[in-house]
């Protein structure tokens, strides 16, 4: 049993480190395919062929691919993940910069997406066809089919520039930049820790808005995917039989129909927190949310390998990590799992 | 169900509960500027690149002399007091500006001053480009600047030029910065002559300090209060990552931002009634144009060209696609600037153009492709030259593309049409424009100056080349326009490679309580004049 484990455990670890070496190759074809020039980037449009290549051998451009490839592998193994372009930073310090930013919207509209969306979705599953589910069916709908995008400068200009119910663009007010140390870089813990109340509060009037356009997108597909898994269960024949043995309706929906829809419920708002860590760009970018996402994308932009690379890395790491957490969740939910 | 029914309501309830009224206006003594910084890749004056990062430059870097802001050939004086130019023009001297000093509280010496272009030129990195163009480098630096007591500076010019283009380029942000030596060299690192360390940080001695870079969120300035010459309106500026043009819209139009510097012609237009903001426009650098290889066939013949020339709308374009942006323009030399003349104006003729192509062997037109980036204006733009040569008989097909797929074939010489922005500027001298949109020293392919569009464009003629370069060594200003003059004349003749059909516009938003803003060409705004009337 001990052996089955300790092969288990091997193989699993194996599994991600080939998971993650295939997402670092493909990401690095990608970048090489794609027509974007991080040289030209750094030097702009009127510079001349001889800046061109001596930045060009300062970057490493003028190697082949694949030692280029072999010297980021070569440094990655010894924790040095380079320095970005079009930062001039440690890639890692900027990661660590962007990513409580991303972090803090996320954890806020999951718990909005998930605190909504699972309710929901159970009202919608027994209550089904009638006009409740009806109503619940359409809102999703609209979640899940407008373009976020749309949704977020539809949200900005009635919320913050009609109602002025949140604040605007950014992750607080111009005149609290700088008044919080950042300590950990989590503005709401930050916040909490200085002490500061009027920081705290307008970080939270910054994040209400774009956390719960995010937490409504996910709230459509937990609520729909909620309805499918419930209404699976309400046609068992055990939820006749416990009826019949007389419990009561929310019992029977609670104790019997909900307990057995946790593990698919566990793994669809892993993964919908883990898209919401890496996806978030279009959003980041309508509020100007210094995040992970618009970090990663604007590198792509320009090419910046070494920061691109690490952001893959991360993602997958993210979803690996999310996966395990699952898993682990399976077992405690699922004793046949154990 | 009541149960679940209250869970979803108090769910619900609890998430409008965050929302509380927020406060919106700008601090009286801070400044609060949005717009794109996804350009900004290091605020190290000799490396940056594009013209977001010349805003935040200005504010914290000084030069030996200042463009001014209206008339656009003139330089100020700012680190020098004042300058004389040798009989034989080969020589500009200096005298340094008494008790100007750095941030860090050291004096500005001529030292700094020196040491600051040698620096550019021995890196050699982006903004080189300006001075290496009159032949200065990093083999001929030590000579070219020199320091013969501590207030005053001698620039020799390496090649026979124009001296006051020397001026005028050192009155750019980026070559012209000066430096605080010493503390820049305390922060070297492995003799990058403080490079690593001016990514985030500055050493300057404007009106401004760099208090903070954060990429693509914010870039704080605080006042420099040893600045030498007028204190600062405002305390504190706040430059704010805002890549979206609606979003500056909404935050001006709140009271949440003071100035918009990058918004769309669609929202400059509905801001345009909106009593409580006020929209500028001033002269910007370069032109949009239209432009052909003439590696191809087709366009290497000059009746092809000429039938171009009339299948572009001109006002159609700008009335219609470039308000806010460009403004109807098609000489290869900015209005303002020396000898320029007025315009030829060209207008849409499609029946003249079919003549042509008939002329040119083309009576039934040709399929040809059309490159534009797919950014506002330039989609709009290709697609209203699209149908005005589809009259003409020439069918082009539109690519679109990010700068590299578009710009990059221009570069590789591989592209049949582009409509495109460029052609210098940012120096307000005519050398400028014609040295970046017709001159061409060597048209060969492995001769890769892809800084010359005229060499992208495959467009070279030795007598235009040799006219450039002698109208540029003209030092007496009434020969010089003259020459100009001419110059424009037989490029209009000579059907170019190179169509301008518009000049670049900038056009900025700012609330009506802000004071004192003097829009600069090439965004190289200084804000310390800057004053709220509240």
């Amino acid at each position: 049993m001990t052996h089955e484990r300790v092969y288990a455990g091997v193989r699993q670890v194996a599994t991600i480190l080939v998971t993650l070496f295939g997402l670092l190759v493909l990401t690095f074809c990608i970048g090489r395919l794609m027509p974007v020039d991080p040289v030209r980037a750094i030097i702009g449009e009127e510079a001349d062929a001889a800046t061109y290549r001596m930045v060009a051998e300062r970057l490493g451009m003028d190697k082949p691919v694949y030692e280029q490839f072999l010297r980021y592998l070569g440094d990655i193994l010894t924790g040095n993940f380079g320095v970005s372009i079009r930062t001039g930073q440690s890639v890692i310090n900027d990661i660590a910069h962007v990513m409580p930013a991303t972090i803090e919207l996320a954890t806020f509209a999951i718990i909005c997406g998930a605190g909504l969306g699972i309710p929901l979705g159970i009202l919608a599953a027994v209550r089904r066809n009638r006009l409740t589910d009806h109503v619940i069916r359409v809102v999703t709908l609209l979640g899940h089919s407008m373009p976020i995008f749309w949704i977020g400068m539809i949200g900005l200009i009635v919320f913050y520039a009609t109602l002025g119910l949140v604040g605007g663009g950014g992750r607080m007010s111009d005149y609290n930049i700088g008044l919080v140390p950042e300590t950990t870089g989590f503005l709401l813990i930050d916040a909490a820790l200085a002490g500061d109340r009027d920081v705290f509060h307008d970080a939270v009037n910054h994040l209400v808005l774009p956390a719960s356009i995010l937490g409504y997108s996910s709230m459509a597909y937990i609520t729909r995917m909620t309805r499918s898994f419930m209404l699976d269960q309400l046609n068992q024949e055990y939820v006749v039989t416990a009826r019949v043995k007389g419990l009561s309706n929310s019992r029977t929906i609670w104790y019997h129909a909900f307990a057995n829809i946790r593990v698919q419920l566990v793994t669809i708002v892993a993964l919908a927190y883990g898209s919401l860590l890496e996806g978030a760009v279009l959003i980041e970018t309508v509020f100007s949310w210094p995040g992970f996402g618009q970090y990663m994308t604007n590198n792509m932009l320009v090419g910046d390998m070494n920061a691109v690379m690490t952001c893959v890395l991360i993602v997958g790491i993210i979803f690996i990590c999310l996966n395990l957490l699952s898993d682990l969740l399976y077992k405690v939910f699922d004793p046949r799992t154990r | 169900m009541n149960v679940l029914t209250k869970a979803v309501a108090a769910a619900m309830l609890g998430t409008v509960a965050f929302a509380t009224p927020s406060l919106a206006e700008t601090p009286p003594n801070q400044l609060v500027v949005g717009f794109s910084m996804s350009n900004i890749l290091t605020l190290d004056p000799a490396a940056i690149t594009g013209k977001e990062t010349v805003q935040v430059l200005a504010n914290i870097y000084e030069g030996l002399v200042s463009l001014d802001p209206v008339n656009r050939s003139q330089a100020n004086p700012q680190l020098a007091e004042s300058w004389t130019i040798s009989e034989d023009s080969s020589k500009i001297t200096f005298q340094m500006r008494a008790g100007a000093q750095f941030a860090s509280g050291n004096p500005v010496t001529a030292e700094d001053v020196v040491w600051s272009f040698k620096r550019l030129m021995k890196l050699n990195l982006a903004q080189a480009s300006f001075l290496k163009t009159h032949g200065f480098s990093a083999a001929n630096a030590d000579a070219s600047f020199t320091t013969p007591d501590p207030s005053t500076i001698v620039v020799t010019l390496p090649k026979k030029v124009d001296p006051q283009i020397i001026v005028l380029t050192l009155g750019i942000v980026g070559p012209g910065s000066v430096l605080d030596s010493k503390t820049v060299l305390a922060n070297e690192t492995n003799g990058d002559m403080g490079s690593a360390w001016l990514t985030t940080h500055s050493a300057g001695s404007g009106p401004f300090v760099l208090q903070d870079w954060k990429s693509n969120e914010r870039v704080l300035l605080n006042r420099n209060d040893a600045h030498w010459g007028k204190e600062a309106g405002m305390r504190r500026i706040i430059m704010r990552h805002l890549p979206e043009s609606q979003s500056q819209r909404l935050m001006l139009e709140k009271g949440d931002i003071d100035i918009a510097f990058s918004m769309s012609a669609a929202d400059l237009t509905a801001l345009q009634t909106n009593k409580e903001v006020v929209v500028q426009s001033i002269p910007g650098s370069g032109f949009y144009y239209l432009a052909v290889s003439m590696k191809d066939e087709k366009f290497n013949k000059p009746k092809v060209r000429e039938a171009l020339r009339y299948l572009i709308d001109y006002e159609g374009l700008n009335a219609t696609v470039l308000p806010f942006f460009g403004k109807p323009h098609d000489r290869p030399i900015q209005t303002g600037l020396l000898g320029v003349l007025p315009d030829a104006g060209y207008k849409l003729d499609v029946e003249k153009a079919k003549a042509l192509l008939a002329e040119a062997g083309y009576p039934e037109g040709f399929a040809t492709t059309l490159r534009a980036l797919s950014d506002a204006p330039f989609l709009n733009l290709a697609t209203a030259i699209q149908a005005s040569l589809a009259q003409g008989g020439i069918k082009a097909e539109v690519i679109t593309g990010s700068g590299d797929q578009i710009y990059g074939a221009m570069r590789e010489r591989k592209f049949e049409l582009i409509v495109g922005r460029g052609g210098g500027g940012q120096l307000p001298h005519p050398d400028s424009n014609l040295r970046a949109i017709a001159y061409n020293p060597n048209n060969a392919d492995d001769a890769k100056l892809t800084n010359f569009q005229g060499w992208r464009t495959s467009f070279y003629d030795e007598k235009l080349n040799k006219m450039i370069d002698d109208a540029l060594i003209e030092t007496d200003t009434k020969r010089q326009a003259t020459r100009y003059g001419e110059i424009q004349t037989y490029y209009a003749d000579m059907m170019p490679s190179i169509q301008p059909f518009s000049e670049v516009v900038d056009s900025v938003a700012s609330r009506a309580d802000i004071k004192g803003l003097a829009l600069n060409p090439s965004w190289s705004t200084d804000l310390s004049t800057i004053t709220k009337a509240r």
